[in-house]
């Protein structure tokens, strides 16, 4: 029986290849996962999240100063400093202060004095970041720690 | 002696031509078919073509338009990558150069801005056409898929393009398109990331824009465009035939063509699509279907040129991540999806584009109802193409509303 001994081999050669082609592909496949991670950045050469912005004496009471770099306002109020986001919750633009509150110019969101979402499609509030007095008595800004709107910085 | 050795040279310049085009210039209708199949760019069409094909009113020329204005913006992109510095003040500045210092500059921007404006508007024309005469009907259907994905990469290429000014539009019409993506559910956020390298868009982010628009998003539409124009060779032109059964043909099985198509014959299709019931209605392509596209290549070209020597392409201040205009307004063309957006990001924004893109892929797969193709609003279409009406409506009145009801604060204002 020829047939049935031909039969019984394995086709050791074809295996091969098939493992081969299966290898080739699963290589293929984490070279171009490889890539896409390459595009993900790991150094960022943006401004310092975390920055001194001056002597409090550069805010006078009842002031509202806009920083352009950390894109927020820096108010003293009656009962001390504190810092809102100028950046809109809904797509990023920078909110206009008004005599209401702030206004958004792309999409129409309203908020309060305090940042509260009074009218259009903003999700949250704005964000308030953390202030502090550094050693030097100068005022140090935080944009990677936000606090509640009740947050004062007594001077 | 003088004579032959003239006519030497004579027969040896024929054969240098030869060797370029092994027909020369063609006389006759047999010598214009020869090269119609015969030349590499020439066999894009078939040597015959229905002459119902080449009613413009059929197709109102649509899809050659568009690859007309592909060709355009290739050529211009092109030459404005020459002056161009993919760096963000420089690129401002070299903006400035194209426009008041390089000879011509101005025209070849101009020319890339309103064509890609003008494909943007022509191929959603050319998808209404094609829903409007049934066209993406059996065997049609995955050309259509084909298509919108050309219509995103349009509109991916239209958004890249956008920020290379480096003025405030484009600094802010970015910020706003790549905070719509960080609303998608799960990758929002890191596609946000992705597409600026970073928190906000700087250098890396204008530099991923420019290489996303001068060499991805082209090399995909040219991949597409390709397959899209095959499909429709070896399928024919949708209003050309008349209803006709399309029987699939048994594997293995060569048909009994009249015809000698070859190894064509083992194509899935009954035939190659090229012959009309009646041999009467084939006419040669060359002269009558190249004549005409030639024709409305050169309306095209003429019209540009028209338009960049009379309307300028805006550019406004060098972008300021400090200030936000007011109103800050996306390109006319995303502005309907800015309307919606004001209403609220996650549904204006990602959702309700994304059941679009959805409605319009499976489109083809779920209306399977033959009948009413390669015929203008079909009775028998009624539904279908009312509830496309309906879409086409929402999209152009909430694009008008965006572009000219909306004032500072993205409040109403009336435009007169």
């Amino acid at each position: 029986m020829v047939d049935g001994t031909q039969h019984e081999k394995p086709p050791a050669r074809r295996e091969f290849f098939a493992a081969g082609c299966v290898a080739i592909a699963v290589a293929s496949v984490g070279f171009l996962a490889s890539t896409f991670r390459f595009l993900v950045p790991n150094v960022l050469y943006e401004p310092s999240r975390r920055a001194t912005i001056g002597s409090p004496d550069d805010f006078p009471p009842g002031s509202v100063t806009f920083l352009p770099e950390q894109r927020c306002f820096v108010f003293h109020g009656a009962e001390g400093f504190y810092a809102i986001s100028s950046i809109c919750t809904h797509l990023g633009c920078n909110v206009n202060h008004v005599s209401t509150g702030f206004a958004c110019p792309c999409h129409g969101s309203r908020f309060d004095d305090n940042g509260r979402v009074v009218h259009g499609p903003a999700p949250s509030p704005l964000a308030w970041y953390s202030l502090a007095v550094s050693p030097r008595g100068e005022l140090v800004l935080d944009l990677d720690r936000t606090v509640g709107p009740v947050f004062r910085l007594r001077a | 002696m003088a004579h032959t050795s003239r006519g030497a040279v004579v027969a040896w310049l024929t054969g240098v031509g030869r060797s370029v085009s092994r027909i020369g210039w063609p006389r006759t209708d047999k010598d214009r078919a020869a090269a119609m199949i015969s030349s590499f760019f020439l066999h894009i069409h078939s040597a015959k073509v229905n002459r119902h094909s080449l009613e413009a009113k059929y197709t109102l020329g649509l899809g050659l338009i568009s690859a007309v204005l592909f060709g355009v913006l290739t050529v211009t992109g092109l030459a404005l990558m020459f002056y161009y510095v993919p760096y963000p003040r420089e690129a401002y500045r070299s903006m400035k150069d194209l426009q008041f210092v390089v000879t011509f500059g101005i025209v070849l921007r101009n020319m890339h801005r309103w064509a890609a404006h003008a494909l943007v508007a022509v191929v959603f024309l050319h998808m209404c056409r094609v829903f409007l005469t049934g066209a993406y009907k059996a065997p049609r259907e995955f050309n259509w898929v084909i298509g919108v994905g050309l219509l995103l990469l349009t509109l991916g290429l239209s958004f890249t393009g956008y920020l290379l000014p480096w003025d405030q539009l484009s600094y802010w019409a970015i910020t706003v398109g790549t905070n719509i993506a960080a609303y998608a559910p799960v990758v929002g956020e890191r596609l946000k990331f992705l597409l600026l390298a970073g928190h906000t868009i700087g250098p890396l982010t204008l530099l991923r824009f420019y290489v996303l628009h001068c060499v991805v998003l082209p090399l995909g539409v040219l991949a597409l465009v390709a397959l899209h124009i095959w499909r429709v060779r070896k399928d024919g032109l949708s209003g050309a035939e008349p209803a006709r059964e399309v029987v699939e043909e048994v594997s293995g099985a060569f048909p009994p063509s009249t015809k000698t198509y070859g190894l064509m014959a083992l194509t899935k299709r009954p035939s190659a699509s090229v012959e009309a019931s009646d041999p009467a209605d084939e006419v040669f392509a060359w002269p009558h279907l190249l004549y005409r596209e030639l024709l409305v290549a050169l309306g095209v070209i003429i019209a540009l040129h028209l338009a960049s020597l009379v309307f300028m392409a805006p550019l406004e201040e060098i972008a300021d991540p400090t200030r936000t205009p007011n109103p800050a307004k996306a390109p006319w063309y995303f502005l309907g999806l800015q309307e919606l957006v004001h209403y609220s990001a996650l549904i204006g924004g990602v959702i309700v584009p994304t059941l679009v893109v959805v409605a319009l892929v499976a489109l083809p797969y779920v209306d399977r109802r033959p009948g009413g193709t390669g015929r203008w609003f079909a009775p028998e279409r009624l539904v279908a193409n009312t509830i496309f009406a309906a879409f086409v409506l929402a999209t152009v009145v909430l694009t008008i509303v965006g572009t000219l009801f909306r004032g500072p604060n993205w409040s109403w204002v009336w435009p007169w």
